[in-house]
């Protein structure tokens, strides 16, 4: 980067290396990808009928980028030789091979590496590495462009292989385990096979709370409002379609805080994915849904899913007697993040129409004609 | 009204990627665009294109292909960057060329120097053209010829046009080019210029492609 140095001051310099930086991963990735390719077409189609010793001779970055990238692709690529044996390129230290040397003979005194000079490895006697594999990267407009060659360490340095792959920058890794690699077209087999293997039926654990708004909530007054519910919830998840873009739920429920409230709860579900066509197994999802529940909860709290302002006389005889108890239907809205069918984040707006002039639940928002009195959040896992 | 919107709708929305209203001239020239074929697009565009339809079009359609480069500008130097950018297309070509030269070539051993400004430009290059040739199914060696020191005292003192000939002919004399052997040569004529030369070197005679 001789020219950077010269040509630009150090605020541009600074600029650079940021943009580097934000490239870098980007080429790393599309890079390994590349030599993920190369690597599972010579397990294909070996250059060799048997294992041959291979002095990995070069890999060099597109210009521009630094050497770091350099010694993560040239990890890489020796990670994947190694992990598959069936590519028959058995990689084979030779430090002669790319060590500069200086040697002076009746032609003249010559500076060279030892992979350019065979005659010269031969009399360091350094024949360890029969071939040189070289590796060159460059980034060519919108393009990676991987070349390998094979170049067989005789005096005519005949190049006996030589092969370029390119990948789009904006086409996704694969991402493939080195030790097991797969073409593109298995891989996205695998991954929609994965999508598809996912089952028609799931079973969620969830724990929701539910916050219910106070008559004050928005200056008004009176009511002594209904604490938070918690409910443990399990059931199944159906979908009829493999890409899971629309799910349909069956919820039971059971919440029990002792001396307080207990209840029971059913719930039904419609979700709608909203990120795409299709879920994904690397990105979040976010689903959109409606549904409703009817619950039933009774003790002492339960006193407040009355539509009247409760009186003294009231409390007294629900404490000397049977506990309250209250029986609803809600309608329900909300948004559910899902993270790598493990982890589901939810929270959801939910209307009692059974209780909209309750004098002792408030609502946190009208919309659609409708007062919203609960606000939940919900965490659901799957195993 | 009408006639507003109509000035001023391309203006503030312009066709995408032009700069406008919303998108900065700095952004839109980090795309490159090309003018394509529906019926042939490119075998470089990934973007599914729908061929138009049999009987024809009512208004005729451009098609552009606009890609956002893989390393964002200025992050190397320009004249290589504009080289970079086409190394495959312009390797290929002069592949192309070489094989086209002569019939009897075919049989002979390629051997291929490049010479740019930037070392890491020229092994680039030669890279690339060494498994352009391979693809057209030549011999292709990794092997350099080499120059004594006083053949590089006089090569390095003489032009382009000069300095390459003369350099075939030391080559020949010397033994480091064989007479199986052929060097396609590729060289940036000028530091400023974003064209490459080549030339063909064998048994000691130079032709420029």
């Amino acid at each position: 980067m001789a020219w950077a140095e010269d040509a630009v001051d150090a605020q541009l310099r600074e600029e650079l290396d940021r943009a580097r930086t934000r490239v870098a991963s980007q080429v790393q990735l599309t890079a390994y990808d590349l030599i993920d390719e190369l690597v599972y077409g010579l397990t294909q189609d070996p250059i060799f009928g048997r294992p041959t010793p291979v002095v990995l001779a070069g890999v060099s970055v597109p210009v521009g980028l630094g050497t770091g990238m350099q010694a993560l692709l040239e990890n890489h690529l020796s990670d994947a030789l190694v992990r598959n044996p069936d590519t028959h390129l058995q990689l084979v230290h030779c430090p002669a091979c790319t060590a500069v040397v200086v040697h002076s003979g009746p032609e003249g005194t010559v500076l060279t590496r030892g992979i350019d000079d065979p005659e010269l490895l031969d009399r360091l006697g350094d024949s360890t590495g029969q071939h040189a594999l070289f590796i060159d990267v460059e980034a060519e407009g919108a393009w990676l462009v991987l070349r390998a060659r094979l170049t067989r360490l005789t005096p005519d340095l005949p190049i006996v292989w030589s092969h370029t792959l390119a990948a789009s920058a904006s086409t996704p890794a694969l991402l493939r385990d080195s030790a097991e690699l797969k073409s593109a077209e298995d891989a996205r087999n695998e991954y929609l096979d994965m999508l598809h293997d996912r089952g028609h039926v799931a079973i969620p654990l969830r724990f929701s709370v539910r916050n219910y708004a106070g008559v004050d909530t928005f200056g008004g007054v009176g009511g002594i409002g209904a604490p938070p519910f918690l409910f443990i919830q399990s059931g199944a998840e159906i979908t009829p379609d493999p890409r899971q873009a629309w799910l349909s739920s069956f919820i039971l429920g059971y919440a029990v805080v002792p001396q307080a409230y207990q209840g029971l709860m059913g719930q039904a579900r419609f979700s709608r994915l909203l990120t795409g066509k299709q879920r994904s197994l690397i990105h979040p999802d976010l689903y959109g849904f409606v549904g409703g529940a009817v619950m039933t909860v009774w003790g002492p709290s339960a006193a407040s899913f009355r539509e009247r302002t409760l009186t003294a006389d009231e409390i007294v005889a629900d404490a000397a007697g049977d506990d309250p108890r209250a029986t609803f239907s809600t309608i329900q809205f909300g948004l559910d993040l899902r993270l790598g069918y493990r982890v589901g984040l939810s929270s959801f707006l939910e209307t009692i129409p059974s209780l909209r002039d309750s004098e002792n639940i408030g609502n946190y928002m009208w919309l659609f004609g409708l007062e919203w009195q609960t606000f939940g959040t919900e965490v659901t896992f799957w195993f | 009204m009408g006639a507003a919107a109509t000035i001023l709708l391309p203006w503030l929305w312009p066709v995408y990627p032009a700069p406008g209203v919303f998108r900065s001239k700095d952004k839109a020239r980090a795309y490159h665009c090309e003018r394509a074929q529906h019926e042939a697009p490119s075998h470089r565009t990934t973007a599914r294109v729908e061929p138009p339809p049999a009987r024809g079009e009512f208004r005729k359609a451009d098609l552009i292909v606009c890609t956002q480069p893989v390393l964002p500008e200025r992050l190397r130097a320009p004249e290589d960057e504009v080289l970079l950018r086409t190394l495959d297309d312009r390797t290929r070509q002069i592949a192309a060329a070489a094989h086209a030269l002569r019939p009897e070539l075919q049989a002979r051993t390629w051997l291929v120097e490049a010479h740019d400004g930037s070392t890491a430009v020229s092994a680039k290059l030669r890279f690339a053209t060494q498994n352009a040739l391979m693809e057209h199914g030549l011999a292709v060696s990794d092997r350099t010829p080499v120059l004594g020191y006083g053949d590089m005292q006089v090569v390095t003192r003489m032009g382009p046009a000069a300095a390459h000939p003369a350099a075939c002919s030391r080559y020949s004399d010397n033994g480091s080019l064989l007479e199986n052997d052929v060097l396609l040569v590729i060289l940036r004529p000028d530091a400023r210029a974003t064209t490459l030369a080549a030339g063909v070197c064998e048994q000691g005679r130079w032709t420029w492609l």
